[in-house]
This record gives C-alpha cells, structure tokens and sequence, in this order.
C-alpha cells in the first residue's frame, strides 16, 4: 500500500509539473500578451496549450484517487510540492538560475507547505466520523 | 523576455488577478457544493445548474487559466510558481473569513511561512 501512495503521490507532482512547464512554453510562444483575439489564437494555436489541459485534467483524477485511499496531510503536502520539480526543470529546460531569494523562498514555502499538510493531518485524525 | 529586476505593473496585476480568481472560483464552488436545499443525485446538478454559483466557479477557473498563461509568459517559470503559492495562504483565510473555520497554530505557521517565501521571491525579483 505504501507503494501505491508513493505512486501516487509522484503522478500526482508529475502531472502538476506537466502543467506548469506546458503553460510557461505556451505562454512563451505566444508573446506579446494582449487582451486581444490575436493572443488568444496564438495561445490555442500551438500544441503546448493542450499539455497543459491534460497536466491538469490528469492531476485533477489523480487526486480525487488519492484522497479516497491516501491521508489527506500528505496528500496536501505532495499536491503542492511541485514547486520544487517545476523550479529545478526550469533550470535545465529554461536556462533558469537558481538565485539566493529564490532558493530560500522554495526553502520557507516548503517549510510552510509542510505544516499545512501536518495540520491538516491532524484534524482529519481529530475528527475521524466527519468522513 | 522582459529584463529581469523588479517585477512590472502588468505582472503584478495578473498575479493578484490570479489570487482573486483563484479564491473566488473555489469560494463560488463550495457555494454550489454546500446549498443544503439541493437535493441528491440527478436533481442536485440540475439545481446547482439552474443557480449561478457553479457558472461562477467556471468561468473563475477559465479565465484564471488564460491570465496564468499571460503571468507565466512574463516572468520566469521558477519565479512563477513559488509567486502563485499565495494562494494556498489567499484559500486558507477566505476559509477563515467567510467559514469560521478553525487556525490552530500548526496553520498560522504554515501560512507565515509560505507568505514569507512568496515575499522573498518577490522582493528579491
């Protein structure tokens, strides 16, 4: 079981991170943005849109999966910490750097994102009939 | 790409754009989720569709999805992503607002702590 979660929990991050670096490619070809008709087809018009319909679509079922069998502290936790993936990919996909503020962001947000899901842990377990 | 340094009024916009709609959407959804006098089953969603909170919500996370791409294409994807955490935090205290739902201790640390990342990240952008 503990396996299934891990699986899980990884699908989930993947297709979260799917999503991110579909939107940000997306995005990207679709420069200048304007709140235009033209920019909307620039945006529908080229396949990494649709990558990022399925990145989300595919996170969406994943976690509705997950929450049937998976505690939801962790389950929080590991639908938002794509942060890190995402940040890392874009690093070698992007050509991103890694600054200072950057990193200690990632480091206080996690942190943050931790306690979240330990919280949210301990209220299901505080209040076992609501489910 | 933009130069970086500080981050633009265009920028800054569609990032609070994106907490509002964010917010907003799954505030409209739990409205149409939580009506007591909707009934069950097949009845349900009609009477959610006849009402517009559902819409709301859709039309919330659409146009969130058009104004996400905008953010994500001006400013770097790692940046990005650590900016939109906020709204973990935006959520979380609509929650308290508007629900009266409970803030232990564990959640006000949670929420500092993202909140000071994203204020890293955006101050040293």
């Amino acid at each position: 079981m503990k396996r299934f979660y891990l699986f899980g929990f990884l699908l989930l991050m993947g297709f979260d991170t799917l999503a991110q670096v579909s939107f940000k490619v997306a995005g990207s070809q679709a420069l200048p943005v304007a709140a235009s008709l033209a920019w909307l087809l620039r945006v529908f018009g080229q396949p990494w849109v649709y990558g990022a319909v399925v990145g989300y679509v595919g996170a969406f079922f994943t976690w509705m999966a997950l929450l049937k069998h998976a505690p939801i502290g962790p389950a929080f936790a590991a639908s938002h910490l794509e942060v890190v993936s995402v940040m890392l990919l874009s690093v070698w996909l992007f050509d991103e750097h890694l600054t200072p503020a950057r990193v200690l962001g990632a480091i206080a947000i996690v942190a943050g994102i931790v306690c979240l899901g330990l919280a949210e842990g301990r209220e299901q377990a505080a209040e076992p009939a609501a489910a | 790409m933009p130069a970086a340094g500080a981050i633009s009024p265009l920028v800054a916009s569609l990032w609070l754009l994106n907490i509002v709609l964010d917010t907003g959407g799954q505030l409209a959804f739990k409205a149409a989720a939580g009506d007591p006098t909707a009934g069950d089953g097949l009845a349900r969603w009609q009477h959610m569709a006849s009402r517009p909170w559902l819409w709301l919500g859709i039309a919330s996370y659409v146009i969130e999805f058009l104004v996400w791409i905008a953010f994500l294409s001006l400013i770097p994807l790692s940046e990005g992503v650590l900016l939109g955490s906020i709204n973990i935090v935006a959520i979380m205290l609509a929650g308290r607002f508007l629900f009266g739902e409970k803030l232990t201790r564990l959640r006000v640390a949670g929420i500092a702590l993202v909140t000071l990342g994203v204020a890293i990240v955006g101050l040293g952008a």
